[in-house]
């Protein structure tokens, strides 16, 4: 396996194109850009197109329509450009219409807006956390798979750490199995038939082909969300048997999180650490079965406290919650703040483990 | 193993490419490496840091190092963060004379006028190139000639005509160290 040292966003880009990303739309916006450029540069040369959008509003448009045309296609920004994208992606969540988000965000806290609709109508995003760049890079391609899969939009949850940092990686095409084929996909093979087809989000079809109409459709839309929230979790954790204290977090504070856990353990000390790697559908049982012996559950994620809600719902006794994460942006606003830091994060974890005995 | 890297100086000092044809370097040896780059829109003038690590292994390290087996100090000026974080004994270069030879006592320091060595070798700009070959000579962490090719495939197509040049510096900072009346300042060991 050879190895290149590609930044973040190459990585990614790299990796999107090899799942057969086609189309992408965006506009610039610190750390997302480094991603639209590397769309940009690969894109035309492995038969796509790349558009620098008026604004998110008509790349996430642009992005809709390529995916209803059967392209795998996806859009991306940063968490206040994605605010603006919110109408777009809820009518592509009830009209069916897969593509993927990439959320090159400049913190954490863009977890509600992820994992709780954030437009209008009765549905979820599936949210990828990725911990480092090796794993965005195979989320890349997920993404698309789990687009596809479900009909849905797929938000690529990143941060600045992820975007910038260089690493060894080798990207490949990865197969993550067979999907439906898209005979919905407005392909222009019905013109002229009195059969083209039609992506509605109020679904009440043609005169001569009436559709299921808003009732039942977003009935089945809802329950087709309950689905994937009944099969799609993924989480990781480790050190859960025995530990006392249990470590939540996402995405690249998980890592930070892992690794500070892993020297308390060289420490003697009893601890674990979980992740949600699909922060929508949170994977709420693996968590109470992961937090069903321990003393204390500390939720360390740089904001005032999101996931925490999240946490508190699945938690085996929520009363053992204890937040230790914050709010924390570096001086330009536009990546993380010093509390990205494993001593920062290794001081807190056992100021919080002191209140309340060993860990 | 994995061996980390901080460098820390000014921008414009070339502080970046150095840290990038590290990483490259070792990439191309089939060896796993991280870059993280730290710097102002100042570009030049401003702080500039930049972190590699090098391991056989996937890496365990973080972008944001924990701590730092080693250092190569280009400039004085906004050093203090990152060099509060390498662990005693490593070794650390130190550009002099605009980094005081007497910085960093707990490490083991190499100083290295890499302003004049530049000069000798008629490569006045590869300040970064000569730190970097005298880094390599007493680390040994990659061939020095995947240093060279690194450097190369670096350079954009308006810069190709700095190659020369640049080798001729990587060369001459590894003389610092192994060669005969090298002027190396080791201020500490």
């Amino acid at each position: 396996m050879t190895l290149e040292l590609l930044e973040g966003s190459e990585a990614i880009a790299t990796s999107a194109i090899a799942a057969g990303c086609r189309f992408f739309a965006g506009y610039p916006m610190s750390p997302f850009t480094g991603l639209l450029e590397n769309m940009s540069r690969q894109l035309p040369a492995a038969g796509g197109v790349c558009l620098n959008a008026e604004s998110e509003i008509e790349g996430v448009n642009m992005t809709l329509g390529a995916a209803a045309a059967g392209a795998r296609a996806a859009t991306g920004s940063c968490g206040q450009g994605i605010a603006l994208m919110q109408e777009a992606i809820a009518e592509a969540a009830l009209n069916e219409t897969p593509f993927v988000v990439f959320n090159m965000a400049r913190n954490q806290q863009d977890y509600f807006q992820a994992t709780r609709g954030g437009g209008w109508g009765d549905y979820r995003t599936i949210t990828l956390a990725p911990k480092d760049v090796p794993e965005a890079v195979e989320h890349a391609q997920l993404a698309f798979h789990l687009a596809d899969k479900h009909r849905a939009p797929v938000i690529f949850y990143g941060d600045p750490l992820l975007a910038q940092t260089r690493i060894g990686v080798s990207v490949r095409p990865l197969d993550f199995g067979p999907l439906p084929p898209k005979d919905w996909a407005l392909d222009g093979t019905g013109g002229g038939t009195g059969r083209s087809r039609q992506v509605w989000t109020w679904a009440m079809g043609k005169a001569t082909d009436p559709g299921p109409g808003p009732d039942r459709h977003w009935r089945a839309i809802a329950e087709k969300f309950a689905a994937i929230d009944a099969i799609e979790t993924r989480s990781e954790q480790a050190h859960v048997e025995d530990a006392e204290t249990l470590v939540v977090a996402f995405g690249s504070a998980a890592k930070f999180v892992e690794y500070v856990v892993e020297e308390l353990r060289a420490d003697g000390h009893r601890i674990g650490w979980f992740r949600p790697v699909t922060l929508w559908p949170f994977p709420g049982g693996a968590l109470a079965a992961a937090t069903a012996g321990v003393r204390r559950v500390l939720v360390f994620e740089l904001n005032a406290g999101q996931m925490l809600d999240d946490v508190r719902i699945h938690a085996a006794d929520r009363s053992a919650v204890r937040f230790i994460g914050g709010v924390s942006i570096a001086e330009s606003g536009l990546a993380y703040g010093d509390l990205m830091d494993a001593p920062v994060i290794r001081d807190r974890i056992l100021t919080a483990c002191s209140e309340g005995g060993r860990s | 193993m994995e061996r980390e890297l901080v460098v820390t100086g000014v921008g414009g000092q070339g502080i970046q490419l150095l840290a990038k044809t590290l990483a490259l370097a070792a990439t191309r040896e089939g060896r796993h490496a991280m870059l993280s780059a730290d710097y102002g829109g100042e570009m030049r003038g401003g702080p500039s840091k930049a972190s590699v690590v090098i391991g056989d292994r996937p890496l365990r390290a973080l972008p944001v190092l924990a701590s730092a087996w080693s250092a190569i100090v280009v400039h004085h000026r906004f050093s203090e963060p990152a060099l509060a974080r390498l662990r005693p004994g490593g070794p650390a270069i130190l550009n002099l004379p605009l980094v005081a030879p007497a910085s960093l006592p707990a490490m083991t320091t190499y100083g290295v006028d890499a302003g004049a060595v530049a000069k000798s070798v008629e490569a006045p700009q590869a300040i970064g190139f000569v730190l970097l070959g005298a880094y390599n000579a007493v680390t040994r962490l990659v061939d020095p000639a995947s240093l060279v090719a690194a450097m190369q495939e670096l350079l954009p197509p308006y810069r190709k005509q700095h190659a020369a040049a640049n080798a001729r510096a990587l060369a001459a900072g590894a003389a610092v160290l192994d060669g005969p009346g090298a002027d190396l300042t080791e201020v500490s060991r």
